[in-house]
């Protein structure tokens, strides 16, 4: 390991600079409007929370998060998501407010690299939940919610794909023999190795019509076009009617278009339980964002009540909303060392106009043009002025 | 249809994969002028070539510079990049197997292996219940047992040759190694159309 040089920093963080801090507030202002137009209150959590806890209880692999020992000897973890700090809050006090609630945030999270740089360790999440409210209206909500949300950022070209965890358990389930076999392929999806799937379920010896299934399942299963496909898959269930009732919903909102399904979608957490979705957008290798329903999350923190919401990840948003030129122009004002009152006057006076006004005294510079070249204008105010 | 781009790796897997893509009736050209080119547009077909190190490709796709990539199954493991393994090309069929000089046995307190897979041997000895010391090299495993170096290398094997040569002896079958078309996890959703269609008329070829 070599020594730290002055420069460095942790892997993975990193500095924001001007133009991408602005874009970063443009996005939270932008957020932040639509989100409570439509009833979302924002709140936020403490940066630090309990490994037992929150630490524990997080989607977040457990190799991902930052530890600390607090002065107690108690383990402490950077908040890796915003969803379980919210189900922890939710269920210890904002429940007994109001149900259901409808929150919203724009936080930091904190990801440990293991290996490589190339994505940050720490980024800014914006995103809602829905906690209290089982019915699939809140779950079509939260769909409703993320489409409008992306279009409000000037996004065209994106993608949700959805999936249902209890369909895709039922599936799995009828089609293997044990639950280590179920167990096996759920996990080979949750690392998306379609191939590895074909080959374990022709290595688990199963009946031919179980393995057909399963292997036809699998070659179809990202691309039905409609939910009527999946289900020579799976006998009637509550889990297939709740989709098929959600996505009346969403065509009902006019929405379709921007929806696929993909009943290969899997966590590996167990909580996710109801329907869970992807975002994707063109202009990033990396998926914008993600969501579902985790009432599981909720048991968890001692709660019956059920929750829904989706998450945007700020820093791929940056790279997926096209870049608009900054409107204000930029005005430097440089004064003689007399001149500074009346150079006061003219800055406010131009402020008053909407123009950002830098306020430069001439000694203070030590060369003139390579300072004012950072400006689309520049006044000068010397005494000759104040004699005017 | 849009815009492709497909991570390949140099040499033996390109000019296969690029017969297969020919067989599976893409318009490419016969004979590509590979020499020192690192990428190859066709636009006749909207696609572009990137040929990397093999050990780079499932970089290019998790970062979505490519959309899709041919990756060996070895470099998948070892990696475990974040990208959606779609099928299974059979091609460069290999496997890694664990090997060492005859009748000898892993030393009992600390064994050491050599190999340039680190974390699939890793892994393996793992699941074994056995723990041990890794040394990566980047090449010429062979020579570690032999100098002393390594009491097991973890390595590919094609034809056992080169082992043989060097007086070495498999152990154990690792798992098995071929060639596998992977896809960025936006692209698959972005460009779902056509990168199922080049899936299935793989599909065709490799049977």
């Amino acid at each position: 390991m070599s020594s730290i040089k002055m420069f460095e920093k942790p892997l993975g963080m990193r500095d924001t600079f001007p133009i991408p801090y602005e874009k970063t507030e443009e996005v939270r202002q932008t957020g932040r409007d639509f989100l409570r137009s439509r009833g979302f209150d924002f709140i936020q959590t403490p940066s630090l929370e309990y490994f037992d806890t929150v630490g524990k209880a997080s989607a977040i692999y457990d190799a991902s998060l930052f530890k600390l020992v607090d002065s107690q000897g108690n383990t402490l973890v950077l908040r890796p998501d915003m969803t379980t700090p919210i189900a922890r809050v939710a269920t210890s006090k904002l429940l007994k407010e109001k149900i259901p609630l409808r929150l919203a945030y724009f936080a930091n999270v904190f990801r440990a690299q293991q290996t490589e740089g190339g994505r940050p360790a720490e980024f800014g999440q914006m995103g809602i939940e829905i906690i209290g409210d089982k019915s699939v209206y809140a779950d079509a909500e939260v769909i409703v919610t993320a489409v409008h949300l992306i279009q409000a950022f000037g996004i065209d070209s994106f993608k949700i794909t959805i999936g249902h965890a209890g369909v895709l358990n039922c599936i799995l389930r009828d089609y293997t023999d044990s639950k280590d076999q179920e167990d096996t392929l759920r996990s080979l999806l949750v690392k998306r190795n379609y191939v590895g799937f074909e080959e374990a379920v022709e290595s688990f010896d199963l009946p031919k019509t179980k393995s057909d299934a399963l292997l036809q399942f699998i070659s179809e299963a990202t691309n039905f076009a409609s939910i009527t496909d999946i289900e020579k898959y799976v006998r009637k269930n509550n889990e297939l009617d709740y989709m098929q009732q959600l996505l009346e919903l969403i065509d009902t909102a006019g929405l379709s278009e921007y929806v696929a399904l993909d009943f290969t979608l899997s966590s590996h957490m167990n909580y996710y339980t109801g329907m869970l979705f992807e975002v994707f957008a063109d202009g990033s290798g990396f998926a914008l964002g993600n969501g579902g329903r985790y009432d599981g999350l909720l048991k968890h923190f001692g709660s019956e009540v059920g929750a829904t919401g989706f998450g945007l990840r700020v820093d791929r948003l940056l790279e997926v909303i096209p870049s608009k030129p900054s409107a204000a122009q930029t005005v430097a004002v440089l004064f003689e060392d007399e001149a500074f009152s009346k150079a006061l006057q003219t800055a406010n006076a131009l402020r008053e106009e909407g123009k950002r006004v830098t306020l430069q005294s001439q000694k203070g510079l030590v060369n003139v043009e390579a300072f004012t070249n950072h400006f689309d204008e520049v006044v000068t105010v010397s005494q000759e002025d104040l004699a005017k | 249809m849009s815009h492709l781009t497909i991570a390949m790796p140099k040499g033996r897997i390109f000019e296969e994969a690029y017969q297969m893509l020919i067989e599976a009736g893409f318009n490419l050209p016969e004979e590509v002028e590979m020499s020192r080119k690192l990428m190859i547009d066709i636009p006749e077909e909207d696609l572009r070539f990137i040929l990397a190190k093999p050990m780079d490709v499932p970089v290019y796709v998790e970062h979505g510079v490519a959309d899709i990539g041919i990756a060996g199954k070895d470099t998948l493991l070892e990696l475990r990049r974040n990208v959606h393994e779609l099928l299974d090309l059979k091609i460069s069929q290999c496997y890694i197997a664990s090997a060492g000089l005859p009748n000898t046995t892993m030393n009992e307190i600390a064994p050491r292996i050599a190999t340039k897979y680190p974390n699939i041997a890793m892994n393996y000895y793992k699941e074994l219940g056995e723990q041990v010391e890794i040394i990566e090299l980047n090449g010429s495993i062979e020579l570690a047992p032999m100098i002393g170096l390594a009491d097991r290398i973890v390595d590919i094997v094609s034809t056992g040759r080169t082992l043989k040569e060097n007086g070495l002896v498999e152990y154990e079958h690792i798992t098995d190694v071929s060639s596998r078309l992977i896809a960025n996890p936006v692209s698959y959703r972005m460009k779902s159309a056509r990168i199922q269609e080049l899936v299935s008329r793989l599909k065709k070829i490799v049977g």
